[in-house]
Parts: C-alpha cells; sequence; structure tokens
C-alpha cells in the first residue's frame, strides 16, 4: 500500500519534473554534441544523478582525459552532497539503514530543497521522543515518493532529449535556462524565514559569483561555507551577548 | 563517477542518521544549506562554466525579481517560476 507521505511527496515533486524536463533535454542535447552515445549518457544519468557534475564531465569525457581527472571534478562538483546528505539524515529519524543508504543515491539539490523545506515547516512539538520513529518514517516515504519519480523523470528526459531536443525551435534557451535557479529562488523566498537566514541567503548570492571565478572549482563553495559559518557565528554571538 | 557521487551521498546516511544535533548544530547546518542553495542560484542564472555572462545578466536578474514578486505575493513557487521563466524569454527581445 502507497503511504499518504509517499504520495504528498509525488505531488511536492510536479515542479521538480517541470524544471528537470528542459535540463535533462538540454543534457542529452550536450550529449551528442560531445560525441557519447544514448546508451551513455542515460546510464550516466541514472548512475550519478547530478546535473553539474554531468555537464561538467561531458567535455574531459569526450576529449579522453585521465579518468583520475574525471573523478576529481565529480568530487569538487558533487561535494555539496555530503552537507545535504548530513542535514536531512536526521528527519529520517530510526529508519533502517540499509534502506537509507540504498536511497541517498536520490539526494540531488532539487530532492534535497523540497523536503528540507517540508520537514522544516513541521511543528516541533509533533516529532516527540514516542513518535520519532512514525515521524521518521513518513519522511522517508515523503523523501521517497519524490526523489524516485524525480530521478525517472531526469533519466527519461536525459534519453528523450538526445534525440528530440534537437528539433525544439531554437530561441528558447533563456526560459529554459531560468527554470530550475527560478524556482529554487521562488522556494526560498516563501520559505525563507528570519532575518538571519535572509542575510546569510542574499550575502551568499551576491557573494557566489565573484567567488566562482576567483576558482571555479572552489570559489563558490567556499564562499558559501564561509558566509554561512560566519553567519551562524555571529547570531550566536548576538544571543550570547544580553547575558 | 557514480560512485564517487553514491559514496558522497550514502556516508553521511550511514553515520549521521538518527543522531540528534544539538539546536546550535541544526541551526548551522541550515544557514550552511541556505548559503549553498543561494550560492548554486546565483551561479547556475549568471556562469556559463567560469565565464560571467554579462550581457544575459540584467534580464536573467529582472526575471529573477518578477519570479521572487510572483512568488511571494501569490505563495506559490511554481507560478514565480513560471512568470520568471516568461520574463527571462521576452526581456531579451523586448530589449531588442
Amino acid at each position: 500500500m502507497i503511504s499518504s507521505s509517499f504520495r504528498a511527496g509525488v505531488k511536492a515533486a510536479v515542479p521538480i519534473w517541470i524544471a528537470y524536463i528542459p535540463t535533462s533535454f538540454t543534457l542529452g542535447i550536450a550529449a551528442k554534441a560531445y560525441g557519447l552515445h544514448m546508451g551513455e549518457i542515460v546510464l550516466m544519468s541514472a548512475l550519478v544523478f547530478a546535473s553539474p557534475a554531468q555537464f561538467a564531465a561531458l567535455e574531459p569525457l569526450a576529449s579522453g582525459k585521465p579518468a583520475l581527472q574525471i573523478l576529481l571534478i565529480t568530487f569538487l562538483i558533487n561535494l555539496r552532497f555530503v552537507v545535504m546528505s548530513a542535514t536531512i539524515a536526521p528527519y529520517f529519524g530510526r529508519v533502517r539503514r540499509a534502506a537509507l543508504v540504498l536511497s541517498s543515491h536520490l539526494i540531488s539539490i532539487s530532492t534535497f530543497i523540497i523536503p528540507y523545506v517540508h520537514f522544516q515547516k513541521q511543528p516541533r512539538e509533533q516529532v516527540g521522543a514516542d513518535a520519532i520513529e512514525e515521524w521518521g518514517k513518513s519522511n522517508f516515504h515523503y523523501f521517497l515518493g519524490l526523489a524516485a519519480t524525480s530521478i525517472s523523470v531526469w533519466v527519461a528526459g536525459t534519453g528523450f532529449g538526445y534525440w528530440a531536443a534537437l528539433h525544439v525551435p531554437p530561441g528558447f534557451e533563456e526560459g529554459l535556462k531560468f527554470m530550475l535557479p527560478g524556482y529554487f529562488a521562488c522556494l526560498l523566498a516563501v520559505d525563507l524565514k528570519g532575518k538571519g537566514a535572509l542575510l546569510i541567503g542574499v550575502a551568499s548570492f551576491l557573494a557566489a559569483v565573484p567567488g566562482a571565478l576567483l576558482n571555479t572549482n572552489w570559489g563558490w563553495l567556499v564562499t558559501a561555507l564561509a558566509i554561512g559559518t560566519a553567519g551562524w557565528g555571529i547570531e550566536k554571538w548576538i544571543r550570547r551577548g544580553p547575558r | 563517477m557514480g560512485l564517487v557521487s553514491y559514496l558522497m551521498r550514502a556516508l553521511p546516511q550511514l553515520f549521521l542518521a538518527g543522531r540528534s544535533f544539538p539546536d546550535a548544530f541544526e541551526r548551522y547546518l541550515r544557514y550552511l544549506s541556505y548559503a549553498l542553495i543561494a550560492s548554486i542560484i546565483s551561479t547556475s542564472l549568471f556562469l556559463a562554466g567560469p565565464r560571467f555572462e554579462a550581457a544575459a545578466a540584467p534580464h536573467r536578474a529582472l526575471a529573477l525579481i518578477g519570479a521572487l514578486l510572483v512568488a511571494s505575493w501569490t505563495g506559490k513557487p511554481l507560478f514565480g517560476m513560471l512568470a520568471g521563466a516568461l520574463l527571462a524569454q521576452t526581456l531579451p527581445w523586448l530589449a531588442g
């Protein structure tokens, strides 16, 4: 029987599907342009499920760069998954480790943000010690419903894009490029609460591009980690002040 | 590539699931993720690889502002995204 949490996750995934279609389409086109076979890019989408790393790996793969270099690029770009996975893990309560480890492959930027925002909105008083197992299971089912359908759309979209997106009329690139980051920004705009969090978000947004221009691989990530840490430290210091 | 991506997702789940963190640490992780998401939005919108897309940046910034206004006004992120995508598509055309 499909749980109501799973169904809620599937419903919440609809905007991700809409946003994934153009991105996966574009990935399919890029893969074809770089000379990959359809099976290769579809398998990559299923096994990697991370668009920035996949886009970044296309050129080294096509030009026959060493495997170590491709692995290093994947590691650097996917470093954010460590933080995302660690951040979302406590919300799954006491769900069995094997299930968590298997399902962790489904964590991506989108499948992290929406469940995370959803879990954040849960009232704290409902998360008592007695109900922690049920709470974790419900969150896990929500995540599965959202993420399993999203990866399916991602993989199918990549394959479909490989052969079909070449026939999309040119001139729609701007709208397509905007969809995924635009959706993330709107999610944050609706759900981000508190001056501290807002300031951290705005500062990170403004500093990311200069950071990335200083260092393509590490710049934006280091900047984000520094601003998040500094914001947290300042807030902690201010809270401690009146004592 | 798949294995590296998988391990980076799986190891925190393996070692951190079910643990309750102190409030301050939870807040720290939350702030880190806000910073991370905001950075991803910014770099996705304004960079093409290592290059700043200066010509497209004003239109995309305006589209983003429009999207945020619609999302805040309606309370629906999807409406905001669609409005922003429409603006991102039409602004360069309107500007000639």
